[in-house]
């Protein structure tokens, strides 16, 4: 596992509060909303804002919300992309 | 068991008394502006706390803005009645922050201010700003305080009628106040529901809400109060009724089942069928999944017939806690006017549904009222307003 | 009126212990809230948003359920004064801390007084009546009220319960008590008000009353007395909770010494107390042969007079 993806995975379960799961029970390309691990709207405008607060990603509108926070390989691809056009 | 609505009173971006407010919703004019404060469109009642404590002639002490806005509606519903020992009187009031307005403001001095006054902090209780009211009513006895987020203000009406009903009380002040905490508007901010312009309920392009402050109360007496105060009943509280969602905590399920229960159990308590009601004041706000799910739900209540309906927020706003308090005035005056009340900003049908709301004001036969309110935790009341005559 | 399961979670060893009213001792001034494992009860995807309260009154619900063996009650009452004031500081914060970037919503959804009973709903897919009283120290005495009007209007159970967490950056108790001595605790109690009496029971609730701004406290409970044809005489235990001496001196102008015992011995403080208060009462009442009472307790009044110039009554009976 990429250290990013690893990384994401530990801010997830912090800052959501998500108790009793490790970084290892949430699969990369598993949808992070509905039937994978189950998170809501509230949860998507936390990842909104996790996104910002630790990789200064900025995610503004909901179409790009729903397609960078589909699956942690969605996001860290999201991240990588941001960094690459900021150099 | 009857229940007669005989005084009322309320402040809202629209007005600072009953007939204000009214002369706002015939003409048409909103309250809700850009506030320099927080660069967004608020609907603000244009008293500041120092000429909020002028106006109702206040002693000098500490007031948290819900206490103030909540005495100036409240004296006016109690208008001219006395405190009678035959008559058992009480105040039901609501709130959702209560007089966080002043703790935040403590709050946010502290960090960087050793002097901020501790004192606010003893405003902070929602009964306290209850206690506050019914001192200056001179009510003692039953004094209580409901807290249901946006269906605070509807709850504190229904709780009125149940301790009416249930022989606990003879009159009761029923009510709600709430002020634009920074709380609030920062909350609200932070679930990217905000219309950046006035908000357009139940239209297609509809893009959010607006946030408001106000404060309503109504007077309501049974009949042996009636018969001691001699009050004119104005029109008759006919049904109530209170129903969760159990959906999601700030979502409303997609087909509105708590706001459908409460609506066809609210009928069956007043002893009338959807057909009798003329108009509906519904909840409204303008964000995407409340007036969809509302309009879900009323579509199941009154399929094919819907009557006449609107939201009143485009005039006010989002007053939260006090949304259902002053709705409820709203519907007091819609049968006293002989009239539906007008929608705002409303061009075009939401696909789903495709309802039309009111959008004048006009001369109608208005027997009956319908008035929805909801708010976190699933919570939904519906309310039910009759002509007296 | 009958009271078919009590739960409690408190400061003390009172969840799922039936019969600890004779077991409690003083409040230890070191002593922190008993909980149990909430993930019993509580799955950590709707854990993940509750503070304290909400965890507290979750737990205590279900107990209740299960005590009386019912899936669903017909409505759920919650009195509540400060309510998610955790949560509501937290946000606070959270406002504080914000530069421009986006806020962070949880703690602000979860911050109204009644996340506690829509929290219970929730869990429960339960659609029916759900209120939140929150008139500071009768918050609990009101859901009682609104739980008997409830049942009179032909519900068969209805949850309802008091609850409150400890936060003291946002509100000062001590302050609003005017007493710098009392040891701030916090809880929740939940009951199941039946129309039925269940045979595992033997408390019954004969009334509830809410004073605010009165003056006349003794007046007032002999007046509540009178309605009830009891005698001051006839009260065989007076748990009660008054804030200075004076109170204390009105409650002795009725009752003997030997009838009464300040109950925050043994919750310590919070505004909805009195529920926990009542919980005593149940278990007094539900065990024969207490430790301290005896086996006479018949009748228990519960004088909640914690704000001055607020009362909130209980007459409980066997």
């Amino acid at each position: 596992m990429s250290d990013l993806k690893y990384e994401l995975k530990k801010q997830i379960i912090e800052e959501l509060n998500l108790e009793d799961i490790q970084p290892e029970d949430i699969e990369d390309d598993a949808p992070l909303f509905g039937d994978g691990l189950g998170l809501d709207s509230i949860d998507a405008l936390e990842l909104v804002v996790l996104m910002e607060k630790y990789y200064g990603v900025k995610i503004t509108d909901e179409e790009t919300g729903k397609k960078v926070l589909a699956s942690i390989n969605a996001m860290s691809e999201f991240i990588l992309e941001q960094k690459e056009k900021n150099k | 068991m009857k229940i007669f609505v005989t005084g009322i009173g309320v402040v809202s971006a629209i007005g600072q008394d009953a007939e204000q407010n009214l002369r706002s919703l015939q003409s048409l004019t909103t309250g809700l502006s850009r506030s320099a404060n927080f660069n967004l469109m608020l609907g603000e009642v244009r008293l500041s706390n120092e000429q909020l404590i002028e106006k109702l002639d206040l002693p000098n002490e500490d007031y948290s803005r819900t206490t103030l806005l909540a005495i100036l509606a409240a004296k006016e519903a109690w208008s001219n009645n006395k405190i009678n020992k035959s008559v058992r009187t009480g105040l039901i009031s609501a709130t959702s922050v209560g007089g966080l307005d002043r703790t935040e403001k403590y709050y946010f001095e502290s960090q960087t201010s050793k002097t901020a006054r501790t004192y606010s902090l003893m405003t902070h209780d929602n009964g306290r700003t209850t206690e506050r009211v019914a001192a200056e009513l001179g009510i003692s006895g039953y004094i209580g305080t409901i807290s249901t987020a946006c269906s605070s203000g509807a709850n504190a009406i229904m709780q009125g009628a149940r301790l009416l009903e249930g022989n606990k009380l003879d009159r009761v002040v029923v009510g709600a106040s709430e002020p634009l905490a920074t709380f609030d508007v920062k909350g609200f901010s932070s679930l990217n529901i905000f219309d950046n312009e006035i908000c357009k309920p139940f239209d297609d392009k509809r893009s959010g809400l607006n946030l408001g402050e106000g404060a309503a109360y109504l007077v309501l007496e049974n009949e042996h109060s009636i018969s001691v105060t001699g009050n004119k009943p104005l029109c008759m509280l006919s049904g109530w009724n209170n129903a969760t969602d159990a959906f999601h905590q700030t979502a409303s399920s997609p087909d509105g089942k708590g706001a459908y229960l409460a609506m066809i159990n609210a009928l069956a308590k007043a002893g009338i069928t959807a057909g009798n009601i003329n108009y509906v004041n519904a909840h409204g706000t303008g964000t995407s999944n409340n007036d969809l799910s509302e309009s879900m739900a009323l579509r199941n209540v009154f399929g094919d017939a819907m009557p006449s309906f609107s939201s009143t927020k485009g005039f006010t706003g989002h007053t939260l806690a006090a949304a259902g308090a002053i709705e409820a005035v709203y519907c007091v005056q819609s049968i006293l006017s002989q009239a539906p009340l007008p929608n705002l900003n409303f061009s075009t049908p939401m696909k789903e549904t495709n309802m039309t709301p009111e959008t004048s004001f006009r001369s109608a036969k208005i027997d009956y009222v319908l008035s929805n309110s909801f708010g976190f935790g699933g919570n939904c009341t519906c309310l039910i307003f009759g002509k007296a005559w | 009126m009958y009271i078919n399961a009590a739960s409690t979670i408190s400061h003390q060893p009172t969840f799922r212990n039936a019969g600890f009213s004779s077991n409690l001792r003083k409040l230890d001034p070191s002593s922190g809230l008993i909980t149990p494992d909430y993930g019993d009860f509580i799955p950590a995807m709707e854990r993940r948003r509750m503070s304290h309260v909400q965890k507290m009154a979750i737990a205590c619900s279900l107990d209740c359920l299960q005590q009386a063996g019912i899936q669903q009650p017909d409505a759920i009452i919650v009195g509540t004064s400060m309510g998610c004031s955790i949560n509501t500081k937290n946000f606070l914060d959270k406002i504080l801390a914000a530069t421009n970037g986006p806020l962070s919503p949880t703690s602000f959804i979860v911050s109204t007084h009644n996340t506690i009973a829509g929290q219970i709903a929730l869990s429960l897919k339960n659609h029916g009546y759900n209120m939140t009283h929150t008139q500071n120290s009768l918050s609990f005495e009101q859901s009682l009220i609104d739980g008997i009007l409830t049942i009179e209007n032909g519900a068969q159970n209805v949850l309802v319960g008091g609850a409150d967490e400890e936060e003291d950056t946002i509100y000062n108790m001590r302050a609003r008590l005017k007493n710098e001595e009392i040891h701030l605790t916090c809880g929740a109690s939940f009951f199941i008000l039946s129309k039925n009496q269940d045979s595992i029971t033997s408390a019954r609730l004969v009334d509830v009353a809410s004073f605010g701004l009165i003056d006349n406290t003794t007046g007032t409970i002999k007046n509540f007395l009178d309605t009830n044809n009891t005698l001051a005489e006839e009260i065989d235990l007076v748990l009660f909770a008054v804030s200075d001496q004076e109170n204390k001196n009105d409650l002795k102008s009725i009752f003997q010494p030997w009838q009464m015992f300040d109950y925050q011995e043994i919750t310590g403080t919070y505004y909805t107390n009195s529920s926990f208060a009542m919980h005593y009462a149940v278990d007094i009442l539900s065990n024969k042969g207490h430790s301290i009472f005896g086996d006479k307790v018949k009748n228990i009044l519960v004088c909640n007079n914690l704000i001055p110039g607020n009362l909130g009554l209980m007459l409980l009976k066997n």
